[in-house]
């Protein structure tokens, strides 16, 4: 097993035990700080999957997205922008 | 028989389901579960090595999406 | 990718499936989503479509943004 293979199994065992931990919490707003770790480990495996020099591109693009994702749920969830008038 | 293939039919048809019967019945529960057989038919797509096809179907499914926001916001302020 | 990563990933879409089924607050449900759609996307950069991740990844959260938008204020 190459360098890049294990790395690459680590980081599957953490993104399945971060979807199990996502999946087992009763609190929403606690789900939030697993969901990040989830896209942490996806971020890092679409970087080691194949060697290519836009895959580092890929993975910077889903971490941005993930991570506005989640900001935009912890947001609307705490109340949102103040609209009313 | 491809992994790509089997869990975007098993996304199709529980996407499906899910959104033809909603466990609370509103709109929104409605409009997420398609989502799921959006990245279905996603990976489907995928499967067949269609690139152009995924490009497409990935913006045009945000737009709809969009579109069904801006309906079902009307309907909230119609009443 | 070998099998084993294969199997992880599958289990995140199929785990995030069955859970985006299963609540029914629209929260816990675009969570739940989420976590499908970290599933899909290492299966497009396994088979080369990088450019195809690349939009994806940017629009997926997009479309949630927009589902957002119609999901109120939480508690008031």
């Amino acid at each position: 097993m190459t360098p890049q293979e294990a790395a690459l199994a680590v980081c599957g065992i953490i993104a399945v035990y971060a979807a199990v931990r996502v999946a087992l919490e009763p609190d929403t707003l606690r789900k939030l700080p697993f969901f990040n770790v989830l896209s942490f480990a996806v971020a890092g495996s679409i970087a080691l999957i194949i060697p290519h020099p836009l895959s580092i591109i890929a993975a910077a693009a889903y971490f941005v997205g993930s991570t506005l994702e989640s900001n935009a749920i912890a947001s609307t969830y705490a109340g949102g922008l103040d609209r009313r008038e | 028989m491809n992994p790509e293939f089997l869990l975007g039919a098993f996304l199709l048809l529980a996407g499906t389901i899910a959104a033809a019967f909603p466990r609370p019945k509103t709109y929104l529960n409605r409009l997420i579960n398609l989502e799921i057989s959006a990245w279905g038919l996603l990976l489907l797509m995928l499967s067949y090595n269609e690139a152009l096809a995924l490009l497409t179907f990935g913006g045009v499914s945000a737009l709809s999406v969009y579109i069904f926001v801006r309906v079902l916001q009307k309907k909230e302020a119609a009443g | 990718m070998n099998e084993m990563v294969i199997l992880a990933f599958a289990a995140l879409i199929i785990v995030g499936a069955l859970l985006t089924i299963k609540e029914s607050d629209p929260f816990r449900k675009l969570i739940s989503l989420g976590i499908m759609i970290g599933g899909v996307i290492p299966f497009i950069v396994d088979r080369g479509l990088l450019d195809v991740a690349i939009a994806v990844a940017l629009i997926a959260p997009l479309s949630t943004i927009f589902t957002l938008m119609v999901c109120g204020r939480g508690e008031e």
